[in-house]
């Protein structure tokens, strides 16, 4: 593991070998066990003593380039990780029973790309990396399954319609900001299966609401989003402030 | 080109005998290239797919005329599709006649010969009494023509994942990227369908999922709708993998083996592995 890593250390700058370090940790937690790695992680998120995170009032800008695609793109995988790894580590789930497991499969699924990103980042963009993000997630409900009509947060299943659907459409419209096509193939690559998740969890919500357009969008394509809108979405889920003014310049 | 001046035509019957105006499409393409290849819906077998746009679209417009016939033919089936999914394979008819209607009009706006419709047999006789059936019951059994349209979903993921990027206008390629979003979550949810009636499958290709048995004359489509999706090895530089299995210690270690890696992404297939799949069917 550790011959894996020492070439990516010695390129990047100091700040960037905690992080790393701390891959390998989260990374066991994860993997090595099933609930208990998951509340392992949801601790690891949250916890302030093995890294400093970026402050509340922090911008997180994110450079320029396909580094900054990419951190882009890791920015929405770190929430929906923070997300799933919530939601797996309950106590007491409202999900159904059925659900639990699936929802356990998301949580990795999502883990699994956030480390890709960030090992792909540090590999062939050292030093560019952008700081763990902060999630804020008080207007989830995660006592809620789906949200009822008068209430004012969203249910669990909601929030991660929220998620996927704005993974998708994120990467959708990120596709013309990579300046090689390398990137837009492992791109794809993920894509794909946030789709998938997106169809999986809109068919909990109403049954055959798989790939329905809502609003203007045209039928049989999903819509595609500046980095700008979606963070306009994604913002309200992040302490820090997210600046995508820079995003594919 | 506009996209949305494409996607506002789509619907419209094709344009008449009058020229359309040059599109990227064909500029990059070279128009010698394209009159010299040859009519019809599946390329020569000798001639491997080069991967040039025209080829792109011309095998994306296959495949969506295939899944087109497929829903067409099995909504048209008395009985096999029921009820309380009309509506959801109606949706799926509506956003593959779309696609297939994009890939025309770009052929045809480029001045690009347009391969004709082939005569689709889902049987996998190729219109031949006599041959052998491949896909038995396909349209009368309804858990056999769920597994046929997910695998050719299946497929069209990953085949949309391999030709976009070998679309060269820019746009034509965003729009491409779109239809593959949505493929993907046709596939998940047929495969939520199958599911639902006590297949043993999730809504992503998995390792835990189990295998659709066709024969092995038909085995060329189990290969390009699943083949080598059990890969947990990403690369971005051919041949260098981001040191990301090995960092977990995941796929070389089986005590910790854990197949959320290879769900995690979708792997493309082969054009050639695609169109031996799609020859199946005309």
């Amino acid at each position: 593991m550790s011959d894996t890593l020492r070439p990516t250390d010695s390129q990047s700058p100091q700040p960037v070998q905690p992080l790393l370090a701390r891959i390998k940790r989260r990374s066991f937690f994860m993997y090595a066990g099933a609930t208990a790695g998951a509340t392992a992680l949801a601790l690891a998120g949250c916890s302030k003593d093995e890294t400093t995170p970026s402050s509340a009032a922090t911008n997180v800008s994110f450079g320029t380039g396909d580094a900054s695609v990419l951190n882009y793109a890791y920015a929405l995988e770190q929430l929906e990780a923070a997300f799933y790894a919530k939601v797996a580590a309950l106590t007491t789930s409202p999900l159904l029973a059925a659900e639990v497991p699936y929802f356990a499969k998301l949580a990795t699924h999502e883990a699994i790309h956030r480390d890709f990103l960030r090992t792909a980042i540090n590999r062939d963009f050292g030093g560019t990396i952008i700081p763990d993000l902060t999630p804020k997630f008080d207007s989830i409900d995660f006592t809620k399954r789906v949200k009822a009509a008068t209430d004012t947060k969203l249910g669990i299943l909601d929030a991660a319609k929220a998620f996927e659907d704005l993974g998708v459409a994120a990467y959708n419209g990120a596709a013309k900001l990579f300046k090689g096509s390398v990137y837009l193939g492992i791109a794809g690559q993920i894509v794909s299966v946030e789709a998938r998740h997106a169809a999986y969890v809109r068919d909990l919500i109403t049954p055959g609401s798989f790939a329905t357009n809502e609003g203007t969008d045209v039928l049989g394509f999903d819509r595609q989003l500046t980095p700008t809108a979606v963070f306009a979405i994604a913002q309200t889920f992040v302490e820090q402030k997210l600046d995508a003014s820079t995003i594919g310049q | 080109m506009k996209l949305i001046s494409i996607l506002d035509h789509l619907a419209a019957a094709p344009a008449t005998a009058a020229p359309a105006p040059r599109r990227a499409l064909l500029a990059q393409l070279g128009r010698a290239a394209v009159a010299a290849l040859p009519l019809g819906a599946a390329l020569p077998a000798a001639a491997a797919p080069a991967d040039t746009s025209y080829d792109a679209v011309t095998q994306l417009l296959q495949l969506e005329r295939t899944q087109v016939a497929l829903y067409t033919q099995a909504l048209a089936a008395t009985g096999l599709i029921p009820a309380a999914q009309t509506a959801d394979f109606q949706r799926l008819l509506a956003h593959q006649t779309q696609h297939a209607a994009l890939f025309l009009k770009a052929l045809q706006d480029a001045g690009a010969i347009v391969p004709a419709l082939p005569r689709f047999d889902f049987s996998g006789k190729h219109g031949v009494a006599t041959n052998p059936e491949l896909f038995p019951n396909v349209l009368t059994n309804y858990d056999a023509f769920l597994a046929l349209a997910q695998q050719l979903e299946d497929l069209s993921v990953r085949l949309y994942q391999t030709q976009s990027i070998n679309i060269s206008d820019s746009q034509l390629l965003r729009a491409a990227l779109r239809i593959h979003a949505v493929e993907a979550q046709h596939s998940a949810h047929i495969r939520g369908l199958r599911k639902g009636r006590g297949a043993v499958v999730q809504n992503w290709p998995s390792e835990e999922d189990t295998a659709i048995v066709r024969p092995a004359a038909a085995q060329a489509l189990t290969t390009a709708a699943t083949g080598g999706e059990e890969n947990g090895v990403q690369y971005v530089t051919p041949g260098v993998p981001i040191p990301f299995a090995s960092l977990l210690l995941i796929s070389t270690n089986t005590a910790i083996h854990d197949p959320a890696l290879a769900e995690a992404f979708d792997e493309p297939v082969s054009s050639a592995a695609a169109q031996a799949a799609l020859n199946l069917f005309v």
